[in-house]
């Protein structure tokens, strides 16, 4: 069982343990009561038994006499045994009568029977015939017409036996109920025998007290038992009497209900309960109120963790000195500490450990209390420069220095650190135009130069401005917006800026750009393009650069610069790059038997020349399909571990894979690349192709490019030759291959099979519009 | 039976017109002897003519409150002297038909008589003493006598052929308290053993 309250738990559990008491009690009393009252029962019972057997043989002796006084007549057994019939039943009756009993007989040795006050029957005579005769009995139950009598017979001798004298009495109601007066009980007497219908007196059988009365015939000293009987239980004596008839024995029958026995008793019993009822009563009134004042304290005490479980600072009145008192002042110490904790724990979580000024957790809330405010977050320039330069304890100190002077500027409102060189602060501004006004005003009032440890250091700062409201563009927090305003400061070199958006585009969204390429590569959106390469020498297409096409079918055409950039820098280029390198070697097959001879070329980022089991892939995929490839070394990346990055470009051309550097001249590409790759072609970037029909100074870089490349044996293609003059200028400058719009734009492999089967170079100096998508 | 179907034909066989002495034997049902039981023969012949005498006096004592014999034999119209040899007075009865007396009180040393004169049984109390009890058994053949107390009773000069074999005593089981059986009495010395219930009560009037 399980209690709310500790009060109702000790009011029960005392009310429990009393009631069991209680019950042991009166269980204990009710017992001896009972059994007190059977043993009286019983000494009655047995001792109105004793009285009636008593009763029974000076009745028997009585009769016995008054028979003998008749049986030893010399005058009447004369008259007897000279068969003067008249003068014997005038004798009889006379002695019946002057005797006062109900009956008397005569039964010669003979048979022959003289009755006077009853009329037996032939049956009846014949049951005390034998009784006489055979069993001897002189005294006993006989019973006549139904009707019990007791019956005591007197030897008639003449001189020998000649007959018996018997007189009968009734058992009826009038002697039961005198027997019943001498007892000091109410008991109830009857004399029973058996019959064919089973035990019973004159008022019929009484099936339910059998057991008691065979137990009683049974037994010569018989004992009170309890039995049922139609009145309840009761307890029965019964005790056996002589009977004239062996067959049908005879028993007085002493019965008391239980139920009388118990009638004296139940003032005391009900007194038992009315006490019993009253004690508890007061128990449970007692206990209630004696609980109370043990579990109040408790329940306060209950009530105030549950407060404090809350957040609710709580304290506890210490009312004793007890227990419950020390519990209650450990509590109240342990709430101050669990206060005191709390306010630090908050402190730290929404302040900077370094400045102690408020940190960006605190400028969130700030900005999110007031949707009009606008967030300011003021960057300091070349942060790590001057961190560097001057360490980081004073670089913290500047930090707290600008903090204090930005709160003075600003009338003493809060500035967070938002990060590790730069501060936030919230200020009220009508618009933006605004705004902005105060970025720049408090830029430019903080930048007055700080002293540290006697050192003056300049400042240099850049505000970036968001509004606390809310605004689209993908970014949630104005912190966050304010932050990416200011890095959109810098880059537009203003020194302040809002959030823009636009400019910013959606970082988030090209997560999933790359998910959806991976899906793409399986499901055909993704193909590939061919770009041919003309080779000026032999003045025919003999070359294509293998180029990644996607058109989604939410996004549509998505720029390869765009992809291609995102799976390089989340690590995805390796499956795309594995996947044009089979779709290559497949489409390489196809051109072999279209009968085109056509070295394809595949963009390899600089990244996965590290990555040996890349290597192995590529060499045993080419081995595999004895194809004919070009690696192009892209050079997005920088090449990470150069050691094993030109060990694999090693193993590359002694497999037969020819190594191209990409977009010469651009980017990170360096002399270096020159010196330490063993490459066998060299792209020189569009970059200074293009202009090469107007730039007397690109034709120059060409040119020198080339014979730089040829005097290091290397082959050189131009990319971006978009008019019959660039390509008639490289070919002047002894220029290998040309790649182009000129030439060809990228193409699907159906489409590079018809145009291999054109003139290499057409035959009009066509020029193609320029287009977003450009060869790579 | 077929020891007694025997004994009867040797018997037959045996017969001639001579007296002979007839020796009885009663027992009761274990065996045992039975005292004071009344052994009669009646000759098919018929009794002699004459008055019967019996070799013991007709006479009934009254000493120590008791009658003395139990059983008496007494031929018929035998008179019978009642002497008391008491301190105390008797008032000696009989209800039994054909025998019914009543000798009024006498005193010590008065003796009373009384003949009887029908055969039967005449069972003797006292008025006055109801433990005094005897009988008196009428006869009228001489071949008449009461066991002893080994159950034997000898008649001499039975004459011999067919005769009725009757035994009487208070306790034997039977119409009368009697038994009979038909005998052949022969010239020589001649055994007969009765066996009967004994332990009946006696019926008499």
């Amino acid at each position: 069982m399980t209690f709310k309250r500790l009060q109702t738990k000790l009011t029960v559990l005392y009310m429990g343990l009393f009631g069991i008491t209680l019950l042991m009690v009166a269980l204990a009393v009710i017992t001896a009561v009972t059994n007190s009252a059977r043993g009286v029962v019983r000494d009655e019972l047995a001792a109105s038994g004793e009285v009636y057997e008593q009763i029974w043989d000076s009745r028997s002796d009585q009769l016995r006499q008054g028979a003998a006084v008749l049986a030893q007549d010399y005058g009447f057994r004369e008259a007897l045994a000279t068969g003067d019939e008249a003068t014997v039943r005038s004798a009889l009756d006379n002695l019946r009568k002057r005797q006062g009993v109900d009956g008397a007989m005569i039964l010669a040795t003979d048979g022959y029977l003289t009755s006077t006050g009853v009329s037996p029957v032939d049956a009846e005579i014949d049951v005390l015939w034998n009784g006489l005769d055979q069993a001897g009995v002189e005294a006993g139950v006989l019973t006549l017409e139904g009707q019990a009598y007791q019956a005591v017979a007197a030897p008639i001798m003449a001189p020998v036996l000649i007959g018996w004298v018997v007189f009968v009495e009734r058992l009826d109601e009038v002697q039961m109920r005198n027997l019943e007066s001498l007892s000091a009980i109410p008991l109830s007497a009857s004399v029973m025998s058996r019959s064919s219908s089973g035990w019973g007196d004159g008022s019929g059988p009484q099936p339910m007290l059998r057991t008691a009365i065979e137990a009683g015939v049974a037994s010569a000293n018989a004992v009170p038992v309890t039995t049922r009987t139609e009145a309840g239980p009761a307890m029965v004596l019964a005790k056996a009497l002589p009977n004239f008839d062996d067959n049908q024995p005879s028993v007085l029958v002493l019965t008391y209900p239980i139920a009388a026995a118990m009638k004296p008793y139940q003032p005391l019993f009900i007194a038992l309960g009315v006490i019993a009822l009253i004690g508890a009563a007061i128990l449970a009134a007692g206990t209630y109120f004696l609980t109370r004042d043990i579990t109040r304290p408790i329940s306060v005490l209950d009530d105030a963790v549950q407060k404090l479980q809350q957040g609710t600072h709580v304290e506890v009145a210490v009312t004793s000195q007890d227990e419950i008192g020390r519990l209650a002042h450990s509590f109240n110490g342990m709430a101050g500490d669990i206060r005191d904790r709390e306010a630090r724990l908050t402190h730290m979580a929404l302040h900077d450990q370094e400045s102690g000024l408020p940190n960006r957790l605190w400028l969130e809330r700030e900005a999110s209390a007031d949707v009009t405010a606008w967030v300011v977050l003021l960057g300091i320039e070349r942060f790590e420069v001057m961190r560097n330069a001057i360490g980081y304890e004073s670089m913290a100190q500047m930090m707290t220095a600008l903090g204090s002077r930005l709160v003075a500027l600003s009338n003493g409102e809060g500035v967070a650190r938002i990060g590790a060189g730069a501060l936030g602060l919230i200020v009220k501004a009508g618009d933006q135009d605004q705004a902005l006004t105060i970025a720049r005003h408090l830029c430019a009032s903080a930048e007055s130069p700080v002293t540290l440890s006697g050192t003056t250091v300049d400042v240099s700062l850049t505000a970036g401005v968001a509004s606390c409201g809310p605004q689209n563009g993908g970014v949630d927090s104005p912190v966050d917006r304010a932050a990416i305003a200011l890095d959109q400061a810098r880059v537009s070199r203003q020194r302040a800026s809002l959030f823009d958006p636009v400019a910013y585009g959606d970082p988030g969204d090209n997560l999933s750009l790359i998910s959806n390429l991976m899906t793409a590569l399986k499901n055909g959106d993704v193909w590939v393009a061919y770009q041919p390469k003309y080779d000026l020498r032999a003045g025919a297409i003999n070359g294509a650069e293998a180029l990644m096409r996607w058109r989604d079918p939410v996004r549509g055409f998505v720029s390869p610069d765009l992809f291609i950039g995102m799976a390089e820098e989340t690590g995805q280029i390796r499956p795309l790059t594995e996947w044009v390198i089979r779709q290559a070697i497949k489409d390489q097959r196809v051109l072999a038997k279209a009968g085109y001879d056509v070295t394809l070329s595949v963009n390899v980022s600089g990244r996965l020349l590290s990555d040996e089991s890349f290597a192995a892939f590529a060499l045993s995929k080419v081995a595999d399909a004895q194809a004919k490839l070009c690696f192009e070394i892209t050079e997005t990346a920088v090449i990470d571990n150069p050691t094993v990055a030109l060990a694999i470009i090693d193993r590359f051309a002694a497999a037969g894979i020819a190594v191209s550097i990409d977009d010469y001249g651009s980017g990170l590409s360096s002399l270096a690349y020159l010196k330490q790759i063993r490459a066998d072609e060299l792209k020189i970037d569009k970059s200074f192709v293009l202009p090469l029909d107007t730039s007397a100074r690109d034709g120059l870089l060409v040119k020198s490019t080339i014979d730089l490349a040829h005097s290091l044996g290397l082959k050189v293609t131009a990319e971006g030759v978009e008019t019959a003059t660039a390509l008639a200028l490289l070919q002047g400058m002894g220029c290998d291959l040309a790649q182009g719009y000129f030439i060809a734009r990228p193409m699907p492999i159906a489409d590079l099979i018809v145009r291999l089967g054109e003139p290499a170079v057409p035959v009009s100096a066509q020029r193609e519009a320029p287009s977003s998508i450009r060869a790579a | 039976m077929k020891f007694v179907l025997a004994l009867f034909s040797t018997l037959v066989i045996a017969t001639a017109s001579h007296a002979g002495d007839l020796s009885v034997s009663v027992r009761d049902a274990a065996g045992r002897p039975v005292k004071d039981a009344v052994v009669t023969v009646h000759p098919a012949s018929g009794v002699p003519r004459g008055p019967i005498r019996f070799s013991w006096p007709l006479r009934m004592t009254q000493e120590d409150i008791q009658f003395d014999p139990y059983v008496l034999v007494v031929p018929v119209g035998g008179t019978v002297s009642f002497p008391n040899l008491d301190r105390v007075r008797h008032q000696v009865y009989s209800f039994s038909r054909g025998n019914r007396f009543e000798i009024e009180l006498f005193g010590r040393d008065q003796t009373r008589t009384h003949t009887f004169a029908s055969v039967g049984i005449a069972a003797l109390g006292c008025n006055i003493h109801d433990q005094m009890l005897a009988y008196i058994r009428v006869v009228d053949t001489p071949f008449a006598g009461k066991t002893g107390a080994n159950g034997d009773v000898s008649l001499s000069a039975v004459p011999a052929g067919g005769a009725t074999l009757k035994v009487w005593h208070p306790r034997l089981a039977g119409r009368g308290n009697e038994g009979s059986r038909t005998i052949t009495v022969t010239a020589a010395a001649g055994r007969q053993t009765f066996t009967g219930d004994f332990s009946a009560r006696a019926a008499v009037r």
